[in-house]
C-alpha cells in the first residue's frame, strides 16, 4: 500500500481549539514531524489557520506550494450550536407529530431541581410544519403525500434552511425526496436536509434532532468553507483539504458542506486517533486515553488497538445520532476551583476559572485557588518554567489563596493543596474506572495514556489509585490531537434501519441492503477521488435480542452477500459481545438486526515518520522540593527533550517540557520508549 | 458503639464520601449491565445505595425519587423487626418485597448485604429493582381493582436468599413457582446480587486503605455534615405552621369519592414536623401507601426545597438530611396503610402527597416552590391479540406539564416529581406491535394561566391494528386539577377516550382489561402544570409569544 505523496511532500494537520490552533507538520522529504502553535482567531478561524501555516513554513523550511494535504479539525460546528449562531430554519414533518422535537424523550437529569429549564429545541413551534402523509414501519405507504398549503406556509416563514423528517423515512425516503423536489422548485438553492440522508435510522426524536442540527449548520459551515477556499491559491498554497469528523476519520469539503453535523463532536477524534496509533507503535493494544486540560478530563478506551465508537452522542443536550468516539467527560482540569461548601465539605470543580481569569497564579484577577495553584504551591510546577518560561506564575498569590482555603478547613495551605490534589485524583480515577467497568473491562489489563496540558501532573497518581501499573506519556502531549489527525483516513459511515430477524429467510433482504449500502459507499469514495486500491469497506450491525430496547454494535467484516455461515458468525459475535458487556447471552432467543452500517475507508498516503532527535544538553536539570504525603521531599528535575534511551528516572521526579510537566512519585520508574513516549512503571513490591 | 481514635481530616472524609458515591455508581452500572428486563434497562426503574453499619443511607445512585430515601427505612425496619444483625453474616443476602416489612409495593424487590472488615460490620449495600411481574391478578402485578394485597402478587417476607454464600434453593423455588416471567425476574434478581458483590468489593478496598474504625467514623461525620447543612437550610425558612390539602380522584373501586392528602408542616428553628394525621383513612382499592413510600415523598419535598431549586450543590443527599425531620402518620390512613390493604398504586399517593407538601412549603418559602405539576404516572397497558392469537404487550408511562415557578414558565411535557421515565419512540412501537400512533403532540391550553404559565400536557393516540386488544389504565387527576399558586390558575385535568365509529366516549381512568377491536383509537390527554402569579400581570410579550406558538387554547 505505501504510496508516495504527490509532488507536494508536506502534510499538515491543524486542530483549532478555543485558545490555540495546533499544527503538526510532516515533511515526507525527511520524515520529520514538527509541532507548532498559534493563537486561535475566533471571528474567522481560517485566519489563524493560515497564519499558523505561514509561521510553520518559515520556521521549518518549506514553501506553501509544498503543502499537498491539509487535514483540518475544527470546532466551528460545535461552537455555532453552543452559541446558537445558527440559520433560521423550518422543520417539515408528519402531521400530528410536529411537537416530537419539543417533547423529547422525557427523562430529567436534575432529579431534585425545582426550576427546570426546557430541553433545548432549535426550531420553535411556529416553524414546525406538518404535512399529510403516513408511512408504515416496512416502508409501505398508508397515506400518500399531500402537500396541501405547505409551500405557501413556507413562503410566509422565509426560512434560511429546511429540515425534513417524516415518520419511518429510514424505511422509505420517497416522501422526503418528493418534498425536497417541491421545495427546491419553489426556492432553488435553499439548503434542505433529509432525515433519510442524514440519519436514516429508527427513533424519530433522535433522527429529527440530528437532521435539524444538520440543516441549521449548512449555511454556517458553507460560509466558513467558502472563506477557507478563498484563501487557497495565494503563494501557491493549494493543498487538498479534508475535515475531521466525529467518527475518527476525515471527509471531503463537499461532504462537510452537505452533512456538517458530521463535524459536531469531532474534538475528541484527534486524541483518540493518536491513541490508537500509539497503541500500535508501543505494542500496547489496551489503553485508557485521558486528556486533561484546563476545564475538562476526557476518557476514551482503546481495546485491541481500536478506539471504542458509539452510534450517538450529544451536543448541548441535543442528541446527534452519528458515529463518534466514545468519551466520558468530567469537569476536572487545571482550572478547577476549590471551595468549601455547606457543612464544611471541600469540593474541587466542576466550576472552572478557565483561561480568564484563570488560576490565581496567572495574576489575571483570579482569587479562588485552582488545581494549577495547588500544583504550583506544592513544587510540582516551576513558576519560572510555565509554558517553557513564556509565562511567569505568581507563587506568593497561590500560597495566599491556599492558606485562606485551608483556614476554613482547619488546615495549613500545603495540606489543603495536597487535599485538593487527592480529591481531584480520586475523581479522575473514578471516571476511568467507570469507563472500563461499564464495558466489563478491568484496569489491570490496561495502561494509562495521558496527555493534555495538565495530564502529566496527575497521571501516575491516578494509575496508582486504580492499581494500573503502566503509564504512557506521549511526545508533545499538548498537541497530540493534531498528531492523531496527521495520520487519519477518509471515513464515510452509511447506515440504514430495517428490522430483520436473524435467520436464513432474512438472507436475500440483507444481501440487497448490503449491496445498496456498499454501492453508495463506493460512490462516495469515488466522488472524493479515492482510487479503488485504497478503499476498504466493512459492514456492522446494530443487534439485540427480541424485546430488548437497545442495540449492540457488532462488526461483521467485509461482507458482500452473506450466506448461512456468515449469519452464524454474526450471531456468535453478537452473543459473545453481549456476554462480555452484560454478563449473559440468551442463545435460545431470537436475535434481531435493527440497523445495518457500512464504513467506507479511503486510505490516504501515509509516509512513515522518522524518530525524533534528542536535544543536545544534559537530561537532568537539577532538583527541587515537592510536597508529597504530608512532607517536603527532594525530587530530581529532568528535561524531556534531552532524555535518551540510557536515562532511568526514579521517583520522586519531575519531568519538564515546553507545554507540560509530569510528576513521577516515589515507587515508580520511567524510561524513554518507542515513538518518543515516556513509559512509567510501578516498581515491583520490595 | 464506642468510637476508636482516628486521625481523619476533612480531606479524608471527602475522599471517602466520593468513594462511597462511586461505589453506588458502580453498583448501578452492574444492575444495568446484567439485568434482563426492559423495565430495568429501558425505564431504568431501579436504585442502588450504600448504608452505614446501622442502616442509614450514606450514598445512592440518583434515579427514581420514589426509591431514593426509602431504602434506608426498609433496611432499618428489617434490622429492628425481622433480622438480628448478629445473625446476618457477610455472605448472607436478605431480600423482601413486602410493603408491610418496609417495602413499597410488591414489584419492588429490595436486596441487602452487610460488609465486614476484619470482623467488624462497617456497612450495608442495597439494591432495589422494579420487577416485571410478581404474580397476582394481572400481568405486571399492577391491578387497579385489587382490594387486598394477596391479589397483588407474591409477598416475600424478609428472608435469606443466599446464606453463607449458598443459595437458599427453597426460596428460589417458591418465587419461580408464583410468577409469570421467572427467567426475567430471576435474571434481574441475579443482577441485584452481582451488584451487591460489586458494592462490597468497593467498600472492602476503601476499608483496606482507611481501616474499619475510620470507615465508621467517616460515615458518622458524613451524616453529621449533611444534617448540619439540612438544619441550616431549615433554619433559613420562617418558623410557622403551614397547612395544605390536595386530593386524589378516588380509589378505583368507590368511584368519585375523593381521597384527601392533608399536610400540616411546622417549621421550628432548624427542624421540620410533618403531620399527616389529616389524610383520609385507607381505602378499599390499591390507592394506598405504606409509611416507607410516604416518607420518601416527604423527604424528597424537603430536600428539593432545601436545595432551593438549584441553589448550589452543597447538600450531600443522605440519611443525615432526615434527622431534623419528624413525620407523624397514624396507621390506618391512606399514607400509612394497615395490612392487608392493597398498595399497587402507591405512586399516586406519593405524587399527591408531594403536591400537598409543596403547597405547604410555598407558604414558607414562596420564592422557591413551583405550582403543581401534573401529579400522575399515566400508565397504559395494551395487550394486543392478533387473528392468529399471538399476543404482545406494550406498557407506556406518559407525563404532563411541570408547574410554573415564581420566576419562569413551567416546562411542557416534563417528567416531574416522584417518577422519572423515558417515553417509547413511535417508530419502535409500530415496528414491533400491531398498533399505530396517530398523534403525539403538546396540548394547547392545558397549562394553568398566570404571571408565569404552567407547562403543557400532551396528547397521544393509539390505533388498534390487531383483531382484538385489552387495555388497562391506572391514572388520576381526572377530577382534581393541579393547583396554581399566588393567584395562578389551575391546570386542566386529564382525559381518556375511546374513539369508535367517529364517536368519542370516556374510558374510566382506573380500568382493567377494557376490550377493544381493530380500528379503535384510545386518546390520552394529560394535565399541564399550574400557573404562578396573577394572570393579569403576565408580560404581554410572553403572552404574544404563547399565541404565536399556539400554546393557548
Amino acid at each position: 500500500m505505501p504510496q508516495q505523496d504527490p509532488p507536494r511532500p508536506v502534510r499538515i494537520a491543524v486542530d483549532i481549539g478555543g485558545t490555540f490552533t495546533d499544527l503538526q507538520v510532516l515533511d515526507a522529504r525527511h520524515g520529520e514531524v514538527r509541532a507548532w502553535k498559534t493563537p486561535t482567531t475566533p471571528e474567522d478561524p481560517s485566519d489563524g489557520l493560515l497564519t499558523g501555516v505561514r509561521e510553520a513554513a518559515e520556521r521549518f523550511g518549506f514553501a506553501l506550494s509544498d503543502v499537498g494535504l491539509l487535514l483540518h479539525g475544527t470546532t466551528i460546528a460545535t461552537n455555532a450550536v453552543l452559541e446558537r449562531r445558527l440559520a433560521r430554519g423550518a422543520l417539515v414533518t408528519t402531521q400530528g407529530f410536529e411537537d416530537v422535537l419539543e417533547i423529547t424523550r422525557h427523562v430529567r437529569r436534575d432529579v431534585y431541581g425545582l426550576a427546570p429549564d426546557p430541553f433545548p429545541c432549535l426550531i420553535p413551534r411556529d416553524r414546525r410544519l406538518g404535512v399529510r402523509e403516513r408511512l408504515r414501519a416496512d416502508g409501505s405507504v398508508e397515506v400518500p403525500l399531500d402537500l396541501g398549503t405547505l409551500l405557501q406556509r413556507l413562503d410566509a416563514l422565509q426560512p434560511e434552511a429546511i429540515a425534513i423528517s417524516l415518520l419511518h423515512a429510514y424505511a422509505n425516503p420517497a416522501h422526503e425526496r418528493a418534498l425536497r423536489a417541491a421545495i427546491l422548485a419553489a426556492h432553488p438553492g435553499l439548503p434542505v436536509s433529509l432525515s433519510s440522508d442524514i440519519s436514516p435510522e429508527i427513533r424519530e426524536y433522535e433522527r429529527s434532532s440530528t437532521t435539524v442540527l444538520n440543516a441549521l449548520l449548512v449555511p454556517v459551515v458553507r460560509d466558513y468553507l467558502r472563506r477557507l477556499a478563498a484563501r487557497l491559491g495565494r503563494d501557491g498554497f493549494a493543498p487538498r483539504i479534508f475535515l475531521v469528523q466525529s467518527n475518527g476519520g476525515v471527509c471531503s469539503l463537499e461532504t462537510a458542506a452537505e452533512q456538517p453535523a458530521r463535524l459536531l463532536l469531532s474534538g475528541p477524534s484527534g486524541g483518540a486517533l493518536a491513541a490508537s496509533r500509539l497503541a500500535g507503535e508501543l505494542a500496547q493494544p489496551n489503553l485508557v486515553a485521558v486528556d486533561m486540560g484546563g476545564t475538562s478530563y476526557d476518557v476514551s478506551v482503546v481495546q485491541e488497538g481500536r478506539v471504542a465508537l458509539v452510534t450517538q452522542g450529544e451536543v448541548d443536550g441535543l442528541p446527534v445520532r452519528l458515529p463518534m468516539v466514545e468519551m466520558r467527560t468530567i469537569g476536572a482540569g487545571g482550572g478547577s476551583i476549590a471551595a468549601v461548601e455547606a457543612g464544611g465539605r471541600l469540593v474541587v470543580g466542576p466550576r472552572s476559572a478557565g483561561a480568564r481569569p484563570g488560576p490565581v497564579a496567572y495574576g489575571r484577577g483570579g482569587t479562588e485557588p485552582t488545581v494549577t495553584d495547588a500544583n504550583l504551591a506544592l513544587g510540582r510546577l516551576d513558576p519560572d518554567f510555565f509554558l517553557g518560561g513564556a509565562m511567569q506564575l505568581d507563587m506568593g498569590a497561590a500560597h495566599a489563596a491556599l492558606a485562606a482555603l485551608g483556614a476554613r478547613l482547619g488546615l495549613d495551605g500545603a495540606a489543603a493543596a495536597e487535599g485538593m490534589l487527592a480529591l481531584t485524583n480520586a475523581a479522575l480515577a473514578a471516571a476511568v474506572r467507570l469507563s472500563l467497568f461499564e464495558k466489563g473491562l478491568h484496569p489491570r489489563d490496561f495502561a494509562l495514556l495521558s496527555f493534555g496540558g495538565a495530564g502529566g501532573l496527575h497521571a501516575v497518581a491516578v494509575a496508582e489509585e486504580m492499581g494500573m501499573e503502566q503509564v504512557i506519556l506521549p511526545r508533545e502531549p499538548g498537541t497530540l490531537s493534531a498528531y492523531g489527525i496527521l495520520f487519519s483516513d477518509l471515513v464515510q459511515d452509511i447506515a440504514r434501519s430495517r428490522l430483520f430477524t436473524l435467520d436464513e429467510a432474512a438472507l436475500p433482504g440483507l444481501a440487497a441492503l448490503i449491496a445498496e449500502l456498499r454501492a453508495e459507499a463506493a460512490a462516495r469514495l469515488a466522488r472524493d477521488g479515492v482510487a479503488e486500491a485504497d478503499r476498504a469497506l466493512s459492514v456492522a450491525a446494530d443487534m439485540r435480542y427480541h424485546g430488548q430496547a437497545f442495540e449492540l454494535l457488532v462488526p461483521w467484516g467485509d461482507v458482500l452477500a452473506p450466506d448461512a455461515t456468515a449469519l452464524a458468525y454474526l450471531a456468535a459475535r453478537f452473543h459473545a459481545t453481549h456476554r462480555q458487556r452484560f454478563s449473559y447471552a440468551a442463545e435460545e432467543e431470537a436475535v434481531e438486526i435493527v440497523t445495518l452500517r457500512v464504513t467506507a475507508t479511503g486510505r490516504l498516503p501515509r509516509p512513515a515518520p522518522a524518530s525524533p532527535a534528542k536535544a543536545d544538553r544534559p537530561a537532568r536539570k537539577g532538583a527541587r522540593k515537592i510536597f508529597a504525603g504530608g512532607a517536603w521531599v527532594e525530587a530530581g528535575v529532568w528535561d524531556r527533550e534531552a532524555l535518551g534511551a540510557a536515562d532511568v528516572l526514579h521517583g520522586p521526579a519531575i519531568i519538564e517540557e515546553a507545554f507540560a510537566t509530569h510528576v513521577l512519585p516515589q515507587g515508580w520508574t520511567a524510561r524513554l520508549g518507542a515513538a518518543g513516549a515516556i513509559i512509567a512503571r510501578k516498581d515491583a513490591a520490595a | 458503639m464506642t468510637t476508636p481514635e482516628t486521625k481523619l481530616g476533612p480531606i479524608d472524609i471527602e475522599v471517602i464520601r466520593n468513594a462511597l458515591t462511586a461505589a453506588a455508581a458502580e453498583m448501578d452500572v452492574t444492575v444495568w449491565r446484567t439485568s434482563r428486563s426492559t423495565i430495568v434497562r429501558e425505564l431504568l426503574d431501579y436504585s442502588t445505595a450504600v448504608f452505614d453499619a446501622e442502616g442509614w443511607n450514606l450514598a445512592q445512585s440518583a434515579r427514581i425519587p420514589g426509591h431514593l430515601n426509602s431504602m434506608s427505612a426498609a433496611l432499618r425496619t428489617l434490622l429492628s423487626d425481622h433480622v438480628r444483625a448478629e445473625d446476618w453474616g457477610p455472605d448472607d443476602v436478605v431480600i423482601t418485597n413486602d410493603p408491610y416489612c418496609g417495602g413499597q409495593h410488591l414489584p419492588d424487590i429490595i436486596a441487602f448485604r452487610p460488609v465486614f472488615h476484619e470482623g467488624a460490620r462497617i456497612a450495608y449495600v442495597g439494591t432495589l429493582c422494579h420487577h416485571i411481574d410478581v404474580g397476582g391478578l394481572v400481568a405486571g402485578s399492577y391491578p387497579s381493582k385489587a382490594t387486598e394485597i394477596f391479589q397483588e402478587g407474591l409477598r416475600i417476607p424478609p428472608v435469606k436468599l443466599i446464606e453463607k454464600g449458598v443459595r437458599n434453593e427453597a426460596v428460589w423455588a417458591i418465587i419461580r413457582q408464583n410468577i409469570r416471567k421467572p427467567d426475567l425476574l430471576l435474571g434481574d434478581l441475579q443482577s441485584q446480587i452481582a451488584s451487591l458483590e460489586v458494592g462490597r468489593q468497593a467498600l472492602a478496598r476503601l476499608a483496606l486503605r482507611f481501616g474499619a474504625a475510620a470507615m465508621l467514623e467517616a460515615g458518622r461525620r458524613i451524616l453529621d455534615m449533611s444534617e448540619a447543612a439540612m438544619r441550616a437550610a431549615l433554619a433559613e425558612m420562617p418558623d410557622g405552621t403551614y397547612d395544605f390539602t390536595d386530593r386524589l380522584d378516588d380509589d378505583g373501586i368507590d368511584l368519585g369519592r375523593e381521597i384527601r392528602l392533608h399536610v400540616r408542616l411546622t417549621i421550628a428553628g432548624d427542624t421540620a414536623l410533618v403531620d399527616l394525621s389529616g389524610c383520609s383513612p385507607q381505602v378499599q382499592g390499591p390507592t394506598n401507601a405504606t409509611l416507607a413510600s410516604s416518607n420518601a415523598a416527604v423527604m424528597f419535598a424537603l430536600m428539593s426545597a432545601a436545595l432551593g431549586g438549584g441553589r448550589g450543590g452543597g447538600l450531600a443527599m443522605n440519611a443525615g438530611c432526615y434527622r431534623p425531620i419528624t413525620v407523624v402518620a397514624p396507621e390506618g390512613l391512606v399514607v400509612n396503610a394497615r395490612a392487608p390493604a392493597p398498595v399497587a398504586h402507591r405512586v399516586a399517593v406519593t405524587h399527591r402527597l408531594l403536591n400537598a407538601m409543596y403547597g405547604a412549603l410555598h407558604q414558607a418559602v414562596p420564592e422557591r416552590i413551583p405550582a403543581a405539576y401534573y401529579g400522575c404516572s399515566y400508565v397504559t397497558t395494551f395487550q394486543t391479540v392478533r387473528a392468529d392469537a399471538r399476543r404482545d404487550v406494550l406498557v407506556e408511562i406518559e407525563i404532563g406539564g411541570s408547574g410554573a415557578t415564581p420566576h419562569k414558565d413551567g416546562v411542557s411535557a416534563y417528567a416531574s416529581g416522584m417518577h422519572n421515565n423515558s417515553n417509547i419512540p413511535v417508530e419502535m412501537i409500530e415496528a414491533q406491535m400491531p398498533l399505530t400512533i396517530m398523534r403525539y403532540a403538546l396540548l394547547p391550553g392545558t397549562g394553568g394561566d398566570g404571571t408565569w404559565r404552567g407547562g403543557l400536557g400532551l396528547v397521544r393516540e393509539w390505533r388498534i391494528d390487531s383483531a382484538r386488544c385489552f387495555f388497562t389504565a391506572n391514572m388520576d387527576r381526572f377530577f382534581s386539577q393541579p393547583y396554581g399558586l399566588a393567584g395562578g390558575l389551575p391546570a386542566s385535568t386529564g382525559r381518556l377516550e375511546l374513539l369508535r365509529d367517529g364517536k368519542a366516549t370516556p374510558i374510566p381512568p382506573k380500568s382493567d382489561n377494557v376490550p377493544l377491536v381493530q380500528g379503535d383509537i384510545v386518546r390520552l390527554s394529560t394535565s399541564g402544570g399550574g400557573g404562578f402569579g396573577a394572570p393579569g400581570e403576565r408580560d404581554p410579550a410572553l403572552a404574544a409569544r404563547d399565541r404565536r406558538m399556539g400554546y393557548l387554547a
